[in-house]
């Protein structure tokens, strides 16, 4: 569970992200919606403690701040817009690095290692080293990476840039079969289709301020439109210089 | 269970050895003084004076070696996590930013130190192919060599450290790395031509330092046992510093995001 309240960050004086509140329960798939430069990547670093906001709560199944940034990286698995991974290392070698700075025991680690590649479908480049690898196969990596800890909490920005079609069902049935067991997914995306089919909630973000939260339904009710299309771009049009 | 620092440092010096166009370049930094003092002792064989001359050309040599050891782990290992965009993937795990910072010092030190290491062994078996005879004093050569030399390699590594964390790529980070590999060339260049620049104080000054204590003990010369201590102690003093600035640069938010 995610709660964020009155969040707000400034680079250089020019505010990413003012007074942005918003909940992300457990057990659901919260999208974040938003044009670029709207605060949506600069939210969820700041609530996986990569940066630090200059006010506002951030708490991660209730543990906030002051329980320290490293407590809370403990809950989170982040798969965000910087997902570089290591060239000379194979993908096991790249994620049984990761685990280790989890902390997580051998056996413990090799058998999670074992099974994200398997839910991954990475098991024929599992030996090879990620050098020369495909932006989807880097993609892959990145989220087994993000997986690998079996974190309560899963940020993604943007997770199916460069998949191909099979991997992202294969993504969003496993971010269900997550969604299912408990797991509170907070999911940002530029493609309205993948959040309307994925998404049980959608938090509207513009400039860095929320606009509207509400399930794509109840959007799309609330700007009486058809879609989640017409009724983010009605939000949004609102506030930003539209050029529609 | 291994603290995260040598984790992290584990992974890096994997990483590292696995670099086959770095190591080669590192072993060519190390081994490039000997194999000139090599053939210059072919060209001056039974000359007066020659084994002092060729053992002073060590003395930059070695130093060299020091920090040219860890120069390319050293690039690759900030400025390189900036270019690929992992710093961040990094920064997420639970692992403080003095861990990462650690980790990765740990590791550029241990490049530095074999480069040394390589390159020391590399001149004393040119010295006895050549049949160059030095009359050292092994003690004295070994308190040198771990307190005052020692050192230096850790104080390169912090400063190549600082420098790859300030770098947004490896190559803006090599163009600054490869320059600070001639800081001891240029101060043992002084030393020979402003040869009244060896004042007492410059003894204890790190890299200065450290090519006096080694001149000296090619040419016989005495230094009291405090010399090498104090110098040791300035030098890592301003290893800890240098190291002190990496980390906290690892703070700044346009360090890990900036482009």
């Amino acid at each position: 569970m995610i709660t964020v309240q009155n969040l707000r960050k400034c680079f250089a004086g020019r505010p990413a992200v003012t007074d942005f509140s918003f909940h992300a329960p457990d057990g659901a798939i919260t999208g974040l919606l938003g044009s670029n430069g709207a605060g949506k990547s600069t939210t969820l670093r700041m609530i996986c403690g990569v940066l630090e906001p200059d006010s506002g709560e951030i708490a991660v199944d209730h543990l906030t701040h002051r329980d320290g940034p490293l407590t809370r990286r403990h809950r989170l698995g982040a798969l965000l817009d910087h997902s570089g991974i290591y060239s000379r290392l194979t993908v096991r070698e790249n994620l049984l690095y990761f685990g280790r700075l989890h902390g997580m025991a051998p056996d413990m680690l090799n058998a999670r290692v074992d099974s994200v590649i398997a839910a991954l479908g990475l098991e024929s480049i599992a030996g090879r080293r990620t050098g020369g690898f495909s932006l989807g196969e880097r993609m892959k990596t990145a989220l087994g990476r993000a997986l690998l800890h079996g974190p309560q909490n899963l940020l993604l920005d943007e997770p199916t840039n460069g998949l191909d079609v099979p991997t992202v069902r294969s993504l969003r049935a496993l971010l269900r079969r997550l969604r299912d067991a408990g797991t509170c997914i907070v999911f940002s995306s530029h493609l309205l289709d993948e959040v309307s089919a994925l998404c049980d909630r959608v938090v509207v973000i513009s400039e860095g301020r929320l606009i509207a939260e509400g399930t794509p339904a109840e959007l799309c009710a609330l700007t009486q439109t058809a879609t989640l299309e017409d009724a983010f771009v009605q939000l949004t049009c609102q506030t930003e210089a539209c050029p529609c | 269970m291994l603290s995260p620092a040598l984790v992290i440092a584990s992974k890096e010096a994997i990483d590292g050895l696995r670099d086959f166009r770095s190591v080669i370049s590192s072993l060519f930094y190390a081994l490039m003084g000997p194999l000139i003092v090599g053939l210059v002792s072919v060209a001056v064989r039974e000359r007066a004076g020659s084994t002092l001359v060729l053992a002073g050309m060590m003395s930059v040599f070695t130093l060299v070696a020091a920090f040219a050891g860890g120069m390319n782990v050293a690039m690759d290992t900030i400025a390189g996590e900036r270019e690929r965009r992992s710093l961040v993937p990094l920064l997420l795990n639970p692992v403080s930013r003095l861990d990462v910072a650690l980790g990765k010092w740990l590791t550029v030190s241990f490049f530095a130190i074999t480069g040394l290491v390589v390159n020391i062994l590399a001149f004393a078996f040119v010295f006895a192919s050549a049949g160059m005879h030095l009359t050292l004093d092994w003690r004295h050569a070994l308190l040198i060599g771990a307190v005052g030399v020692l050192p230096l390699a850790l104080l390169a590594a912090s400063a190549q450290l600082l420098i790859s964390t300030v770098c947004r790529t490896i190559k803006e980070a090599q163009t600054y790395l490869s320059l600070i590999v001639f800081l001891p060339m240029s101060l043992g260049m002084l030393l020979v031509f402003f040869p009244a620049s060896r004042q007492p104080w410059c003894r204890f000054l790190p890299v200065l330092g450290q090519q006096l204590q080694l001149q000296s003990l090619v040419d016989g010369s005495a230094t009291a046992i405090f010399e090498p201590l104090g110098l040791g102690c300035v030098t890592l003093a301003v290893a800890i510093l240098l190291w002190s600035a990496a980390a906290n640069q690892l703070k700044r938010d346009d360090i890990v995001y900036g482009n």
